[in-house]
């Protein structure tokens, strides 16, 4: 081992040399580069790894200022599509459409809610908010948006039947109203329940011609006024005359001569 | 989400629910044998002459087994490492348990072991010569995919398991498949070109700026500061 360390030196002589070379010296101490521990970094690498790290980019606004991002460029669900589609016809062929907000009711009282309310002529339907709010922006419905929060439900019919659609709604107090569109016309719980309490259209329609004709009802019986009055009054004179001379026997010539 | 309504109650909103199309899997062409190999303790062929330690094929990235071959996800190491047979059967078993060999299968991306470890026996000191073959072990550097599982499955249902075989390989590893591996090299690369830092150790090194070559290895200049011995520093850029 000696003989190796003075040959390496390659120094000759018989004595030590105190010089070493760096080369050989330094890799007998020491650890291999790859080592199983996590190797000790000299301090200049040290220094340069932390110099030389990652600096992520800064934009000018932070993008929490930005407005969020919508999920627009997502692209259109056909399923989606479908039920928007059948919203749109269901809004178009009914006179009568009711927003109602819709709590948990037991599964055999909704199958007999369903059915009287089909008895009358109203189908229920199940709407999503996400589906028929677009729907409803983009048609005349667009005052109805507000009662489009929570789970609902539209009661739509293509006939105007309130009296019967609040008596049902009432035994059921887990569906509230929340309002409706009758004949283009929005109304809210109290309105609708004014149009149920208004009477049925054929009586109504007999009343405005009733009192569209009450005028020339009257013309005859204004015309025949005058004749009627004094008939009256002559009634009333041959009555009293009949009163007066009933105790004393009024003579006919009398009754004649007062004419 | 509950979003909230007014009074600061949470109202419970259910949307659409949106119907997503089932997997294809018509471009998967099964091997004969879905399950793995079993790869043996010691080569065929012994090697008679002891090799020397070569540290070197540990070092670095690797530049074989980096891509899919024919499984869609698989375990990526993280660091070098040698694979021996434990770990080997380690890998083979659980798969083997985890997998349905009817619809999925597994494919190794590493060799057998071939490369002789010696090891001097206990208790004795320093010299006498080089000491008898202890074991073969398969060398594995960064980079490197192990193991690729394919078939008709969803990485949901695979990386569970894959993720407790990558646990117990000696060195760091992480379950992968096709998309999570593109985006992994599209992030690196995404940070390499807009690291807003003027300096970095490619550069100073390239151009050995401050003499720090004189600190640093000859091989700094293919590892640029993203490897110190076998370990991979994935925080570096």
């Amino acid at each position: 081992a000696v003989a190796a360390k003075m040959a390496a030196l390659g120094g000759g002589g018989a004595r030590w040399r105190r010089a070493w070379l760096p080369g050989l010296q330094l890799l007998r101490r020491g650890s291999k580069a790859v080592t199983r521990h996590w190797k000790a970094m000299s301090f200049q690498r040290q220094k340069l790894l932390a110099v030389t790290e990652y600096v992520p980019p800064r934009p000018a606004v932070p993008p929490r200022c930005l407005p969020r991002p919508t999920g627009q460029g997502r692209e259109e669900d056909g399923h989606a599509r479908v039920l928007r589609r059948q919203v749109e016809e269901t809004l178009r062929s009914s006179r009568m459409v009711a927003v109602c907000q819709y709590n948990s009711v037991p599964a055999e009282e909704a199958v007999t809610l369903r059915h009287y309310l089909r008895k009358h002529g109203i189908h229920v339907k199940f709407v999503l908010n996400e589906v028929v709010r677009p729907v409803l922006a983009r048609s005349k419905y667009r005052n109805l948006l507000p009662l489009f929060v929570c789970r609902n439900v539209l009661l739509v019919s293509p006939e105007t039947r309130a009296r019967e659609m609040l008596r049902v709604l009432k035994r059921v107090p887990q569906v509230n109203l929340l309002g409706a569109c009758i004949d283009d016309t929005i109304l809210s719980r109290q309105g609708v329940e004014n149009f149920a309490r208004l009477p049925p259209l054929e009586v109504s329609q007999g009343q405005t011609v009733a009192a569209l004709s009450l005028l020339s009802s009257q013309t005859s019986s204004l015309l025949q006024r005058g004749p009627a009055h004094l008939t009256a009054l002559l009634d009333e004179h041959i009555r009293r005359l009949r009163e007066a001379a009933g105790p004393t026997e009024p003579a006919p010539g009398q009754s004649t001569g007062n004419q | 989400v509950c979003p909230a309504g007014p009074g600061g109650v949470a109202v419970p909103r259910a949307g659409l629910k949106k119907l997503a199309l089932p997997p294809d899997y018509s471009g998967i062409t099964f091997p004969e044998k879905p399950k793995l190999k079993f790869m043996d303790k010691v080569p065929a062929v012994p090697k008679v002459q002891r090799e020397p330690r070569r540290l070197r094929d540990i070092r670095g990235p690797s530049q074989v087994a980096t891509d899919f071959i024919q499984g869609q996800y698989g375990i990526l190491a993280l660091g070098g490492g040698y694979l021996h047979w434990g770990h080997f059967e380690m890998i083979r078993l659980s798969i083997g348990r985890s997998i349905d060999p009817k619809s999925m299968f597994a494919v190794w991306r590493v060799p057998a072991p071939c490369k002789s470890v010696t090891r001097k026996s206990l208790g004795h000191r320093m010299g006498g010569g080089k000491g008898p073959v202890d074991r073969y072990v398969t060398a594995v550097k960064s980079g490197r995919l192990v193991v690729e599982v394919g078939g008709r499955c969803e990485f949901g249902e695979v990386r569970p398991f894959l993720a407790r075989v990558a646990q117990k390989l000696p060195f760091p590893a992480v379950p992968v498949s096709r998309e999570s591996l593109r985006e992994m090299r599209r992030e690196e690369e995404e940070k390499r070109l807009d690291n807003q830092n003027p300096w970095t150790f490619e550069r100073v090194v390239a151009s050995n700026m401050l003499g720090m070559r004189k600190y640093l290895s000859p091989y700094d200049l293919q590892l640029k500061g993203r490897y110190w011995g076998k370990f991979f520093l994935k925080h570096r850029v």
